[in-house]
């Protein structure tokens, strides 16, 4: 996983449907690059078999110290 | 000793009410007369209400004298972070968009209280649409630290923790959604308890993120926070992600020993890159925790980077997709940070969004299973002390996120756990500046950490401690 180029983010915020300028578009690949950085690690590793719910049930789970 | 009754607790005074010790007109006199002698200083509050809160005050005491206890709280006033819909009354949500909004519905958590017979103040100010660290407000000004008014609160909940702090009301509802409640509470010297994911209802809440936010008091101690978590948590079919299990008596651990727990101490990123006075405090609350008997251990975290960047994935994400409808049609009427923050989430694939939702689970076992065996882990709120308002006001500059980032590294990990973490009163800087410490504990258990923040409190008196007015 990259972060995206400040072209890319504009492609993106017109497919959204909030379209913004190449100012706004630079800004925006400065501010959430740091991340798409932090979360490469994990992209793409994932096993299939989890899904968001997964969360709920380690979160409730009963867990002895 | 000052006998000014806003300056007691929250569960002081709700005692010395229902003992008839003190009537609600002098308790909810004595917080509008903070009120308008702090306010001008702090910019706290949204909307003060005084005739309306004299009046249910007054009303809380005629029932009291016929014998009709409405409550565990009645007659205590408060006023709350200015995002809890309260049916009749507009909630602005720290925005002009929402400046004449009037909600329809209370929110189940505000209702829980007024139930337990509290009296409204007003509101409180907040950050715009709870979308920030610092404190700073374009629309209705920056709310400002009551130990030095050039300082921030911390936000978003920057009303909730000023407030607090002066005792202009005896407790506020914040909400944390990467740090909210414990950044006020850390930069203003309070008590703030950011719940379990689940665990109070979001129902009638101002929408962030749904899978991050969370509802929680600020407080003078903790037991204050205690009773108001105790009186707000439990299933409600207004939401149906809160948990149906029955909610334990909090009050109960208020009052249980350190000895034979285990607290942990990170090994990394907690304790690094921290300003030198902020590890100070977290050496000496190491220390008196130990005094009071618990043992301190070593705690080996997964890498903690990649929860940050997996929350700033899924709040962005979320965020975004809350206020689309208003980026498109009013985007004028966001001050620049918030819409810059808003405007990341539209280049986030919702491929990388389900990747870190997804990621949630796996993420929340290998913490578990690194904090086996403690009872909590200790770590700093934020790497820092309260900043300037004039130098933390970064608007939408090119550096602004990562300044953001660095204020709430520390918190931002809690929240996609969703854990709960206890902000307490830990020490001081030389300049006088509060610094806090987060408790965090496993899910579901509050309890727990009530029990150590409760013991910590008995041993220390930074909780006390009352900005004076110039």
């Amino acid at each position: 996983m990259t972060r995206p180029d400040p072209k890319q983010v504009k492609a993106m915020t017109e497919i959204a449907g909030v379209p913004q300028d190449a100012e706004v578009s630079a800004r925006i690949a400065n501010s959430i690059g740091p991340a798409f950085d932090g979360f490469a690690p994990v992209s793409g590793t994932l096993p299939m078999d989890i899904e968001p719910a997964s969360y709920l049930l380690v979160q409730r789970a009963k867990v002895s110290k | 000793m000052s006998d000014e009754p806003a300056l007691m607790s929250l569960v002081a005074v709700a005692k010395a009410i229902a003992g008839k010790k003190l009537s609600s007109r002098e308790v909810t006199q004595s917080c509008l007369d903070r009120i308008a002698q702090w306010q001008p200083r702090v910019n706290a509050f949204m909307a003060i209400e005084a005739e309306e809160a004299l009046a249910a005050a007054d009303a809380a005491d005629a029932a009291l004298a016929k014998g009709q206890n409405l409550g565990p709280l009645h007659g205590v006033p408060l006023a709350h972070k200015d995002m809890y819909y309260d049916a009749g009354k507009v909630v602005t949500c720290g925005s002009k968009i929402r400046r004449d909004f009037v909600p329809t519905t209370t929110s189940t958590a505000l209702q829980r209280l007024k139930d337990a017979g509290t009296v409204r103040l007003g509101s409180l100010q907040m950050v715009e649409f709870a979308y920030g660290p610092t404190g700073h407000n374009p629309h209705y000004g920056a709310v400002r630290n009551p130990w030095n008014v050039d300082h921030i609160t911390g936000g978003s909940s920057s009303g909730s923790g000023s407030a607090v702090a002066a005792r202009l009301t005896f407790a506020a509802l914040g909400s944390d959604t990467g740090g909210s409640i414990r950044m006020p509470a850390h930069f203003c010297g309070v008590t703030g308890f950011k719940t379990t994911v689940g665990l109070i209802s979001r129902a009638g809440a101002m929408p962030l993120s749904q899978s991050l936010d969370t509802v929680g008091p600020l407080a003078q101690t903790v037991e204050d926070c205690a009773l108001l978590v105790g009186l707000m948590a439990g299933a409600d079919p207004e939401d149906p992600t809160t948990s149906s299990q029955p909610v334990p008596n909090y009050m109960a651990a208020t009052t249980g020993s350190l000895k034979g727990l285990k607290i942990g101490v990170p090994t990394a990123f907690y304790v690094d890159d921290l300003d030198s006075e902020v590890a100070r405090v977290l050496d000496e609350t190491i220390a008196t925790l130990k005094s009071e008997g618990a043992e301190i251990v070593k705690v080996e975290l997964p890498d903690q980077r990649q929860l940050t960047a997996a929350c700033q994935i899924v709040l962005a994400t979320e965020a975004a997709a809350f206020h689309k409808r208003w980026m498109i049609e009013r985007p004028q009427d966001y001050g620049a940070q918030v819409l810059m923050r808003l405007q990341n989430g539209l280049a986030i694939p919702g491929v990388t969004y389900l990747e870190a939702m997804r990621w949630r689970g796996p993420a929340l076992a290998a913490y578990l299973a690194a904090v086996t065996g403690t009872d909590a882990v200790i770590a700093p709120v934020a790497p820092l002390p309260a900043a300037t308002i004039a130098e933390s006001d970064v608007g939408n500059s090119l550096d602004a996120e990562a300044v953001i980032q660095r204020i709430t590294k520390f918190t931002r990990p809690i929240n996609y756990l969703g854990l709960p973490s206890l902000s307490i009163p830990a020490g001081f800087t030389k300049t006088g500046l509060p610094v806090g410490m987060q408790l965090i504990g496993r899910a579901f258990d509050e309890a727990g950490l009530v029990r150590i923040g409760a013991a910590f409190q008995r041993a220390t008196d930074y909780h006390q401690q009352v900005p004076k007015a110039a």
